[in-house]
C-alpha cells in the first residue's frame, strides 16, 4: 500500500500542471474584459488610468509571457494577486477554506451517521411504514434543490420563528475566537469558551444539514438497498442458522459489508460539497471558498480562478487517495496497484 | 453463548445512548445560545452589499469606499447636506480671482490616530500620489499643476486652468489626508512613477492612516468591515465605541437581519418592503431622494447606431418612453424623471426640462425623420441591480414602451466583463448603465456625459466634440455663484438637446434602521455621514 500511496502522490504534482494550465488558459479565452472589475465601468474610458492598470497587472504582456510568469510564481507557492480583493490568492483560500471545510465536514458526518441510521432502520423495516418514510425522505432530499431548502429554512425557522440563529458564522457583535484552524468550532473549543462554541455550533447546524441533504438521501438509498443485498447471502443464513440474533447479524457482519461503498461515496462527495458550496454559503452568509469562486469568475479575476482550481484538484486527488486507501483497509481481498 | 456478550452489547448501547444525549444537549445548548463575549452595544452593525475596490483611499472608488473613506481619513473641507463647504481638517480656504490657485490653512489642532500632526506636506502628498497612481479617483486632479506645502500649515495648489468645482472636488471623500511618513514607511510613494513603484495597496488592507473618528480594525472581504473609535482623535468624540459594516448582499436579507436586531441599519431595502418596515414598531424607515440616476446611452457613431445620428430619432425614443410605467415596474413608484446626465437637485438641474411620455409626439418624429414605419435597435446591456433596480426589469419595460411607437429593441443582456470588452472598442448602439456622484460638483456630469474634449460617453458614442460645450465648461470653471449656475443650467440644456444621454429614473433612497438609532441619512460625499447617526439615549 505504501508503494501505491507514494505512486499517487508523486503523480499528483503532474494532474496539478495539467488543471493550472487548463483553468489560465481556459479563463482567458472568454471574451470579456477583466478590466472591468479592476478599473470600474467609468474608467474604461481613461486611457491613463486603463494603461496603468494594464501594467500593474501584467496584462500587457502576451499570454505565453503570462503563463509562464504564472508558473514561475507557482512554484515559489506565489498564486498571484487577486485583481479583485488585492491580496495574495494563497491568503485569499487560507483564510476562505477553513470557513467551507468545516461547513462541508460538519454536512458529511451528518450525511453519513444520519443516512446510515436511516438506511439501517429502512433495511430493517422493509415494507413497512419506517421504511416508506424514510425513502420519501431520502428522494426529497436528493432532488429539492439546496438554494430552495435553504431560504425557506431561513424564512421559516429564522425570520419567522426566531429560533434558528442568523446567517454567518457568528451571531450578531460576538467576538471570533482566535484563529489556530480556522474553524470556530474547533478554535472556540481550543480557547475553553463554551458559549463561543455553542454559537458557531448552532450557525453550522443549520447549513451543514441543508448542504447533507442530497448526500444524506444517497447514503439512506444505498445502505439500504446494500443491507437487503447482502441480507440474502449465504454467510447471513449460516449465521442465522447458528444461531445468531437478526440484530447481531446485521449489525456485524452485514452493514460491515455493505458500507463498503459509502466509503467510495464519501471519497467522491468530499470534493463535489467542497466546490459546491456557492449555494449554501450565499443564502448563509458563509464566507467562504465557494463565494469567492463565483465572485472571482463573475470578475474574470485570473489569479483566483486558477488558485480556486487548484484547490479544487488537491481537494479532489487527496480525496480519491484516501477514499482507496480506505477501501482496501475496510475490505482486505481489495489489493491496490 | 458466554454472559460477556450482553453486557458488551449494553456497553455498546449506552455508549451510543450517552453519545445521542451528548449530541442532542450539544445541539440544544447552542440553539439557546446563551452569552458567547460580544462586542459594546456602543457598536452600530450596518448591513449592506458591499462593492469594496481597494481600502487604499487613493485607488478606490466605490459606494462602501465612500463610508469607509470619510469615517477613518478626513478631507480639508467637507461638504454639508445643503452643499455648503465648511472646516474639516482647513480650518480657512481661499481661491484666487481665476480660480487657478487655492491655499488651504490647515488646523493645527488636527492630529493622525498615531498623534502626529497633520502637516501641510501630508495634503500634497496625499493629493500628488491621487494623481500619479493613476487609480480610479486620479481624475479628480485633471488639470491640477501643482500641489505645494509653503510651511506646515498652508497648502497651495495650482491649476493650469480655472477650475472653480476644486474646491468641491476637495471635499470628496477620495481626497482624505493620509499620514504621509507612516504610509511611505509601508510602501506608498506620490512620485511620478507611483502607478509602477506604489507597494502599499496590500498595507491598506490591514491598517489605516487617518485622522479621522475611526481606525480601521479588522477587514475579511466578503464579510465584514470592522471600525474602532480613534482615541486620539482631535475633534468631537465618535458616537460609537466600533462600526462593523457587514456583508450583506440581499435585500430581503437585510430586512430579515433588521427585523431580528442582528444589523442596526439596512442599506439596501427594497421598495416592495416598505409596508413590511413601516408596519413594525422597532423599525424607523424614512424614504428620501438620492442623486443616483440610472440612463440609456445612445451611441450614434457605432455600428447599427446609423439610424440615431438624426437627432429627431434620438428625441423621438425619449419621447417613446413610459416613465411612469418603468418606474413603476422597477421601484413600485419611488422614483424621479430626471432631464439629463445632471442629477435632479445638483447646481444647474432646476430650470432643466423633464421628459413626458408622448407616444403620439414620438411616432410623427419619427415618420419625419423618415422611419414611419418605425426601426429595430439592438440593445445590449450588462447585468445589474443598482439602487434598487434590476437593469433586465428596466429594459423590458422600456422595450415594451417603445414597441408602442414602432421601435423594436433587441435585448441583449451580457454580464459586467462582456459588456466592457466592447463598449469602447466596437461600442453598442444602445446601452443602459447607471451613474452615483463622486463629488457634489455638477462638473463631473459634463466631463462624463456632455460632448466636450475627454468626455467618456463623447467617445462612446462616437459623436463630434461640440464647441460650444467645450468653452461653456471652460467658462463656467472661471465663474462663481450664481452666474456658473446659469452656466451649468446651459449646459445642462445643451446636453438634453443632444439627446445622447436619456436618464430614465432617479431613484429614491430608503433610509431603514433600528427605531433605536437616529439620524439616518444619505450623503452626497460620504454616502452614510456616521457623524450624524448616534443611538437615542
Amino acid at each position: 500500500m505504501l508503494r501505491f500511496t507514494l505512486r499517487r502522490l508523486a503523480l499528483i504534482p503532474l494532474l496539478l500542471w495539467g488543471i493550472v494550465t487548463i483553468a489560465f488558459f481556459l479563463s482567458r479565452s472568454v471574451s470579456s474584459n477583466p478590466l472591468v472589475t479592476i478599473v470600474g465601468e467609468r474608467n474604461l474610458g481613461n486611457p491613463d488610468v486603463v494603461a496603468a492598470a494594464t501594467r500593474r497587472w501584467g496584462l500587457d504582456k502576451s499570454l505565453p509571457e503570462q503563463y509562464w510568469v504564472y508558473l514561475s510564481n507557482l512554484v515559489h507557492g506565489d498564486l498571484g494577486t487577486s485583481f479583485r480583493t488585492k491580496s495574495p490568492v494563497l491568503d485569499d483560500l487560507g483564510a476562505r477554506l477553513p470557513a467551507t471545510l468545516e461547513l462541508a465536514f460538519t454536512a458529511l458526518v451528518i450525511a453519513v451517521v444520519l443516512g446510515t441510521l436511516g438506511g439501517v432502520v429502512a433495511a430493517r423495516n422493509k415494507g413497512r411504514a419506517a421504511d416508506g418514510v424514510l425513502r420519501v425522505a431520502a428522494l426529497a432530499g436528493s432532488s429539492l434543490p439546496v438554494f430552495w431548502v435553504g431560504l425557506i429554512f431561513l424564512f421559516v425557522f429564522y425570520a419567522t420563528l426566531g429560533i434558528a440563529p442568523s446567517p454567518g458564522r457568528l451571531s450578531a457583535r460576538v467576538i471570533p475566537p482566535p484563529d489556530v484552524t480556522g474553524f470556530y468550532t474547533v478554535d472556540s473549543l481550543l480557547a475553553g469558551d463554551w458559549p463561543l462554541f455553542t454559537d458557531a455550533f448552532a450557525h453550522l447546524l443549520m447549513p451543514a444539514f441543508i448542504m447533507s441533504l442530497a448526500l444524506l438521501g444517497t447514503v439512506i438509498r444505498l445502505v439500504r438497498s446494500q443491507m437487503l443485498e447482502e441480507q440474502g447471502a449465504d454467510y447471513v443464513r449460516t449465521a442465522r442458522a447458528k444461531g445468531m440474533a437478526r440484530g447481531q447479524v446485521l449489525n456485524r457482519h452485514v452493514l460491515k459489508n455493505a458500507i463498503t461503498p459509502v466509503v467510495t461515496l464519501i471519497g467522491v462527495s468530499v470534493g463535489l460539497l467542497i466546490m459546491g458550496a456557492v449555494l449554501i454559503e450565499t443564502i448563509f452568509s458563509w464566507n467562504g471558498i465557494g463565494t469567492y469562486a463565483v465572485e472571482s469568475s463573475r470578475g474574470l479575476d485570473f489569479p483566483a480562478i486558477t488558485g480556486v482550481c487548484l484547490v479544487g484538484g488537491v481537494l479532489f486527488l487527496l480525496g480519491n487517495l484516501l477514499t482507496d486507501i480506505a477501501y482496501a483497509t475496510i475490505d482486505p481481498r481489495v489489493r491496490l496497484s | 453463548m458466554s454472559t460477556a456478550r450482553p453486557k458488551a452489547r449494553h456497553r455498546r448501547r449506552t455508549a451510543v445512548r450517552a453519545g445521542v444525549v451528548v449530541l442532542a444537549a450539544t445541539a440544544l445548548a447552542a440553539c439557546s445560545s446563551t452569552g458567547p463575549a460580544t462586542t459594546d452595544r456602543t457598536g452600530i452593525i450596518i448591513g449592506r452589499a458591499m462593492d469594496v475596490n481597494s481600502l487604499d483611499i487613493s485607488r478606490s472608488l466605490c459606494d462602501t469606499c465612500q463610508i469607509y473613506n470619510s469615517a477613518v481619513y478626513e478631507t480639508v473641507v467637507r461638504a454639508t447636506p445643503d452643499g455648503e463647504l465648511e472646516p474639516l481638517l482647513a480650518e480657512s480656504w481661499e481661491a484666487n480671482e481665476d480660480s487657478t490657485q487655492f491655499t488651504f490653512t490647515l488646523d493645527p489642532d488636527a492630529v493622525f490616530a498615531d498623534g502626529s500632526p497633520v502637516e501641510a506636506k501630508d495634503v500634497a502628498w496625499s493629493w500628488l500620489r491621487v494623481q500619479n497612481l493613476q487609480g480610479l479617483p486620479s481624475y479628480f486632479m485633471q488639470g491640477i499643476t501643482g500641489v505645494e506645502a509653503t510651511d506646515d500649515r498652508t497648502v497651495v495648489v495650482t491649476s493650469a486652468a480655472p477650475n472653480s468645482a476644486f474646491l468641491n472636488i476637495t471635499s470628496a471623500s477620495y481626497m482624505g489626508v493620509v499620514n504621509s511618513d507612516l504610509a511611505a514607511e509601508n510602501g506608498a510613494t506620490a512620485d511620478a512613477d507611483a502607478a509602477s513603484t506604489d507597494t502599499a495597496e496590500q498595507w491598506f488592507l490591514e491598517n489605516s492612516a487617518g485622522s479621522g473618528q475611526y481606525v480601521l480594525d479588522s477587514y475579511s472581504e466578503g464579510s465584514e468591515i470592522v471600525l474602532s473609535a480613534n482615541d486620539s482623535y482631535w475633534g468631537e468624540e465618535p458616537n460609537f465605541s466600533s462600526v462593523t459594516i457587514k456583508e450583506v448582499t440581499d435585500a430581503s436579507a437585510q430586512l430579515q437581519q433588521l427585523q431580528q436586531g442582528d444589523i442596526d441599519l439596512a442599506m439596501q431595502i427594497s421598495f416592495d418592503a416598505l409596508d413590511q418596515i413601516e408596519g413594525d414598531s422597532s423599525l424607523t424607515t424614512d424614504v428620501v431622494p438620492s442623486y443616483n440616476f440610472l440612463y440609456l446611452a445612445l451611441s450614434p457613431g457605432v455600428a447599427g447606431g446609423e439610424a440615431l445620428q438624426d437627432v429627431r430619432v434620438r428625441d423621438a425614443i425619449r419621447m417613446g418612453i413610459d416613465y411612469d410605467s418603468v418606474i413603476d415596474a422597477t421601484l413600485a413608484g419611488n422614483g424621479e424623471r430626471q432631464s439629463t446626465g445632471i442629477p435632479n437637485g445638483f447646481e444647474g438641474s432646476d430650470d432643466l426640462p423633464i421628459p413626458d411620455f408622448d407616444p403620439e409626439g414620438a411616432k410623427a418624429l419619427l415618420a419625419e425623420a423618415g422611419y414611419p414605419d418605425g426601426l429595430t435597435l439592438d440593445a445590449t446591456y450588462p447585468t445589474f441591480s443598482a439602487y434598487g433596480v434590476s437593469s433586465n426589469t428596466e429594459m423590458q419595460s422600456i422595450q415594451q414602451s417603445l414597441a408602442q411607437i414602432g421601435v423594436t429593441l433587441n435585448l441583449a443582456p451580457v454580464d459586467f466583463s462582456t459588456w466592457g470588452e466592447q463598449i469602447d472598442s466596437t461600442g453598442y448602439p444602445v446601452t443602459a448603465i447607471y451613474f452615483a456622484p463622486d463629488h457634489p460638483d455638477t462638473v463631473q456630469y459634463f466631463q462624463y456625459f456632455s460632448l466636450i474634449d475627454g468626455s467618456v460617453w463623447a467617445g462612446r458614442a462616437r459623436m463630434p466634440v461640440n464647441p460650444e460645450e467645450n468653452s461653456l465648461v471652460a467658462a463656467a470653471l472661471a465663474q462663481s455663484g450664481d452666474e456658473r449656475t446659469a452656466t451649468y443650467t446651459e449646459l445642462g440644456q445643451l446636453m438634453y438637446d443632444d439627446a445622447i444621454i436619456l436618464p430614465i429614473v432617479n431613484p429614491k433612497y430608503i433610509l431603514a434602521s433600528s427605531a433605536e438609532l437616529e439620524g439616518n441619512n444619505y450623503d452626497i460625499t460620504r454616502n452614510l455621514d456616521l457623524t450624524r447617526l448616534t443611538f437615542a439615549d
